[in-house]
């Protein structure tokens, strides 16, 4: 907190809080851009906004690193509207088997593309939530913090979205 | 359409700390304007009351 005030006097004393979330922040966006390069244009857009916004910062329950995360939320969502970066979900083998674990359907390379295919068919609100709990771990309440949702609005959403996904990918697999 | 991709490579906490650039970040922020400033109603105002004070003290 002692940071932040400091920031808010003088925008060079925010330093450290840019070293401290870079990384983070730079990562949320990595995994919902197509390009490297836009990631790092977003990030900074990111710190600059910001820095801007600081002196409207207040500590309201909400982590800085949240108020962080949603500025970076609404860059990314700004982006995509510029059309300077393409949606893009970032996932790995051992996340997908997540999502199929909580499914209860055994992994196999067939399921796995049926999953793959029919993740981009969820509404975006829907993706985020799935994205944020499944390929990204997130706590419900941390969800709730990025996305100004209580703690329990977001298990419940997500819960809807898992719902959501499953009767898509039911709809999707020929197997069933 | 949004696009999916599997197993991508993240760079590493290096690579992303070696981007770091905080001077960029600062220098991208809109510059003060200086009308907007109540430093610079001051000195204006301040300068035109001593002015007066000259001028009524001349004559």
């Amino acid at each position: 907190m002692i940071l932040i005030e400091r920031a808010k006097q003088n925008p060079a004393h925010f330093a450290p809080l840019y070293k401290k979330y870079h990384d983070a922040i730079f990562r949320y966006v990595f995994k919902r851009v197509d390009e490297e390069e836009a990631a790092y244009d977003i990030t900074s857009c990111v710190f600059v906004k910001a820095i801007i916004n600081l002196p409207k910062y207040e500590y309201r329950g909400v982590p800085f690193s949240s108020w962080l995360f949603r500025i970076a939320k609404s860059e990314l969502y700004q982006s995509f509207r510029d059309k300077k970066a393409k949606r893009t979900i970032s996932i790995d083998s051992v996340q997908i088997g997540r999502v199929m674990e909580e499914f209860s359907i055994d992994e196999n390379e067939h399921k796995r593309e049926i999953l793959l295919k029919v993740l981009p068919l969820l509404k975006d609100k829907q993706l985020q939530l799935i994205e944020m709990r499944f390929f990204e771990k997130r706590s419900f309440r941390e969800m709730g913090e990025i996305l100004e949702l209580t703690e329990n609005n977001a298990k419940v959403k997500t819960f809807r979205a898992l719902i959501k996904l499953k009767a898509l990918y039911a709809q999707h697999n020929p197997l069933k | 359409m949004i696009k999916i991709l599997v197993n991508r490579t993240q760079p590493s906490k290096a690579e992303i700390a070696k981007r770091q650039d905080f001077n960029y970040i600062l220098s991208a922020l809109p510059k003060k304007n200086l009308l907007y400033s109540p430093w610079f109603y001051g000195a204006i105002g301040f300068s035109s009351l001593a002015g007066l004070f000259l001028f009524l003290l001349a004559y």
